[in-house]
């Protein structure tokens, strides 16, 4: 039986499962690709040996794996971060594309590349490597709580407000991102090309080593979260009722969700969708309680976007799709039918 | 496991280099339209493996595979061509796949942009030393700079600095204004002519007003694909005194804004297209 | 237990509730009565801390705000008017949340409070797809798993806990309520409209008119035809019924209604 008594799909058998999906888009994302290595190359790699051909181990060692681990860890974080803003707001629409975190943090980011030079010159010199990930935690992190400003009045949560907020604000930021490219010269032009589509294709230990730290530093504190959460389904005030302060566990979880897509934004650029689709599938198939749906949520979020990373780089090989483009093109026709079937928002 | 890694790229190196020598030609990608024509013109089209997708000309280029667009380059698309040169211009990117490609044994080559005729020459010898085609390169560049030897005698003989429109026509309602800094600028200054617009920087959204006041002696419009201009979705310049005098030039953007192997015939129909004397302003209305 | 002192709110500049005092004793059970707007809610509210006061509310001798959340909720269950669950979780994790974390993993209290509410069949059962008394029924087990194994006295607030049950599982949810109040030193204030099971389950009943308390007393003592006409602007036939306790038989409203004369507390003796 795959079913237990509550008609959702078994727990242990579905970790399993998942766990093995995981490992397969592993194992594919690292063994297919463009360039053509033969099983006894990656092998001979792996096993520390001089491989027949003389590039297979800089494919593997310097592009494949961290692109693999980036972009399993890019899935993770977005697809968590939408499971607690969906939580926090108790609607199954909320995803930090949506709600304009990750126009905010993108904007923060481009924000550096563009006045890098000129009037943000000082705190470049001042951050380093560590500028862009820091501004775009700060401008998701900032995106989320005037979000959460806005839709909240009194005590309530107006999710039609927050879904027009998010709207205005992905407007807004869209808007400021379009004139800092009008103003951009040719030469930062071509480091934003990738802001906007998402892109793990240039991925390198250097961006892991950069982005990583936020990111699993997210994933980290979420465990924390998992009650409060769950109250948070019943209301904002049982939250407190339960023993929670409830501003606390709001600041945690915009915290949380700032650094996570702060630091996905700033390695990987925009990609939408994964926040929505990830956290919903879990909830559909194993249920809502959040001691479920975040942990799940890492794994299935992280083994889709590799998966569709897969294929983006080998379907119209020798170029590749970009990721956004993908994701949106799965999340799109996706969040119609979430939309169709959802009868009051 | 670094040091190992780094013996590894040795060796790749060591093996890349006599795969390049005289005894087998070498493979090669070029991510960039003006050079891809480049190795066309001198007759080395056969050693291309893989082009960008600015590359569009000539048509043989149709028929190889496209490794994405110049500014995204992926490295594992162009590696997969196992070619032992990629040959690109500055605008080439992300400079983490290029570094990567070039460790993998890839001799990657970023010419500088072209921005004077003298400078599309020297990138025309250079693609011809890469290649192994010096003597075919300098065949094709004195023959090239005496066409524009010819074209820059004849512009010289006008009397003023003629004032040109240059616009770039993208999409179907997208057009652009080239300003300072701009390969447009580089062209009409080529043939003795100046920006008609003045104050912006690179290719900006037209203003239409703009358009209107900028009285220029000649119009020039670069189409990213023929026939992508239409005239009379833009009764602005359509009322110009230069548009309706003939002062006009619709071209392909790459034949105009190139700087390759095609430079001599853009000047020199651009140099048709002006006017002899500074009348035409004057007589705007 | 619960000592409650010159007690005021305010909302956005408007006093909603004014100098109210109250002493509730471990194992009693106060029924909050008033006419709608009279400041019931605001006053649970304010005892539930999801509203600032002035005055002051001691539990077991501390004052509220002092008490450290996570022990505080060990000892003081609140069951609000309205709880909305539209994510798919099931009956058994709603009452599993209201567990304490320091509290044994396994779901011996849960499986009994559900059988206790007559839920037990519905363990498995998604949420959202209950009825609307059951889910009612399931918030009060979810409330109960906080502090029904608490050792020492706890407090349990409840905001119209029965306003969606039909006679029988009104019955079966206060005596169950009265029960454990007796039984595990609970104290409980529970507003209630159903003014016969205020009557029939209240050891006492406090009536609340314009954020005042304007008696605290015994049924029979704060059921009377002259105080609901003067608060609620009803006439009623009072029945004293053998079983102890007076039940209140509406025969129409009062045509316009005067403002109550004695707004002060007083203790009905």
């Amino acid at each position: 039986m795959i079913r237990d008594a509550a008609g959702r799909l078994r727990l242990g058998p579905s970790v399993g499962l998942m766990t093995c999906a995981a490992v397969i888009a592993a194992i594919t994302s690292i063994t297919i690709g463009a360039y053509p290595l033969a099983v006894a190359d990656i092998a001979s790699v792996f096993l520390g040996r001089d491989a027949a051909d003389p590039v297979a181990s800089m494919v593997l060692i310097e592009v494949r794996l961290p692109r693999f681990l980036l972009g399993f860890l890019v899935g993770a974080v977005l697809a968590v971060s939408g499971a607690i803003l969906q939580g926090l707001f108790r609607n199954p629409l909320a995803d930090p594309g949506l709600i304009g975190v990750s126009a905010g943090a993108s904007l923060a980011a481009i924000a550096v590349i563009v006045l890098g030079s000129t009037w943000l010159g000082g705190w470049l010199a001042f951050a380093g490597e560590w500028a862009l990930p820091v501004a775009a935690f700060v401008g998701g992190s900032g995106t989320v709580l005037l979000a959460w400003r806005i839709a909240n009045r009194a005590g309530q949560t107006s999710v039609a407000t927050l879904l027009l907020a998010g709207i205005a604000i992905n407007a807004v930021a869209g808007a400021a991102t379009g004139l800092l490219t009008f103003y951009a010269t040719d030469e930062e032009l071509r480091s934003l090309t990738f802001w906007t589509m998402g892109s793990l294709g240039h991925a390198t230990w250097r961006d892991l080593l950069v982005g990583a730290p936020f990111m699993i530093l997210a994933l980290v504190a979420t465990p924390w979260l998992i009650r409060p959460l769950d109250a948070f389904l019943m209301g904002e005030s049982v939250v407190g009722h339960l023993g929670y302060r409830t501003d606390t566990v709001k600041k945690v979880a915009i915290v949380v969700v700032g650094l996570g897509v702060g630091a996905a934004v700033a390695v990987s650029g925009l990609i939408g969708f994964v926040g929505l689709v990830v956290p919903h599938l879990v909830r559909q198939l194993l249920g809502a309680s959040h001691r479920v749906v975040l942990p799940l949520s890492a794994l299935l979020g992280g083994t889709l976007l590799v998966a569709a990373d897969s294929v983006a780089r080998v379907v119209v090989s020798p170029a590749e799709l970009p990721i956004g483009l993908m994701m949106a093109l799965i999340g799109g026709p996706f969040f119609l039918a979430l939309l169709l079937r959802t009868k009051v928002i | 496991m670094i040091r190992f890694f780094a013996v590894l790229t040795t060796i790749a190196g060591l093996l890349g280099a006599p795969l390049s020598g005289a005894s087998e030609e070498p493979r090669v990608v070029t991510a960039d339209g003006a050079i891809t024509e480049t190795v066309y013109r001198l007759g080395a089209g056969s050693l291309l493996v893989g082009v960008d997708t600015t590359s569009s000309y000539p048509l043989a280029t149709d028929d190889l595979p496209k490794v994405g667009y110049l500014r995204a380059l992926p490295f594992e698309g162009v590696l997969a061509l196992k070619p032992d040169m990629l040959i690109t211009s500055e605008k080439a990117a992300p400079q983490e796949n290029l570094e990567r490609l070039s460790r993998a044994g890839v001799k990657v080559e970023k010419l500088p942009s072209a921005m004077t005729p003298e400078a599309a020459m020297q990138r025309i010898e250079r693609v011809g030393q890469l290649l192994g085609r010096s003597e075919e390169a300098d065949g094709l560049t004195r023959d090239l700079r005496a066409d524009i030897k010819k074209t820059q005698a004849l512009a010289s003989k006008r009397g003023f600095r003629p004032k040109v429109l240059f616009i770039l026509a993208a999409g179907n309602h997208s057009v652009m204004l080239a300003g300072k800094g701009t390969a447009a600028e580089a062209l009409l200054d080529s043939v003795g002519a100046d920006n008609a617009v003045s104050g912006i920087m690179g290719y900006k959204p037209a203003n239409r007003e703009a358009i209107l006041a900028s009285r220029p002696d000649a119009i020039v419009v670069a189409e990213s694909t023929p026939g992508q201009f239409n005239a009379e979705d833009w009764p602005g310049v359509m009322r110009l005194a230069a548009w309706q005098s003939g002062h006009r030039l619709v071209a392909d953007g790459m034949l105009l804004l190139g700087f390759g192997p095609r430079l001599p015939q853009a000047m020199a129909e651009l140099n048709q297209v002006l006017p002899v004397s500074s009348s035409v302003a004057a007589n705007d209305s | 237990m619960l000592s409650v002192r010159n007690l005021n709110v305010s909302l956005g500049g408007t006093r909603i509730v004014t100098g109210i005092d109250l002493e509730l004793g471990a194992g009693e059970l106060v029924m909050l009565l008033g006419p709608n707007g009279a400041g019931k809610s605001t006053f649970l509210k304010a005892l539930s801390g999801e509203t600032q006061y002035h005055g002051s509310v001691l539990l077991s001798g501390c004052e509220l705000t002092r008490w450290q959340p996570q022990r505080l909720a060990r000892r003081r269950a609140v069951m609000p008017q309205r709880v909305d669950v539209n994510f798919p979780l099931t009956v058994k994790e709603v009452v599993r949340l209201g567990r304490p974390r320091s509290a044994p993993v396994n779901d011996l209290v849960v499986l009994e409070l559900l059988r206790a509410l007559e839920l037990e069949h519905l363990v498995n059962r998604m949420v959202p797809g209950l009825s609307g008394g059951e889910q009612q029924r399931l918030q009060l087990a979810r409330v109960l798993a906080q502090i029904v194994d608490c050792p020492g006295e706890s407090l349990l607030l409840l905001d119209e806990c029965t306003s969606a049950l039909d006679p029988a599982h009104q019955q079966l949810v206060l005596e169950l309520v009265r029960h454990l109040a007796r039984k595990r030193d609970m104290a409980v204030l529970a507003i209630v409209h159903d003014l016969n099971l205020a009557a029939q389950f209240g050891d006492r009943l406090m009536l609340m008119e314009s954020g005042r308390c304007v008696l605290d007393g015994r049924a029979e003592q704060v059921l009377t035809p002259a105080n609901l006409k003067l608060v609620y602007g009803f006439h009623a036939r009072i029945v004293h019924l053998p079983e102890g306790y007076p039940m209140v038989i509406p025969t129409g409203r009062v045509a316009s209604q005067t403002a109550p004369s004695n707004p002060v507390c007083r203790q009905a003796s």
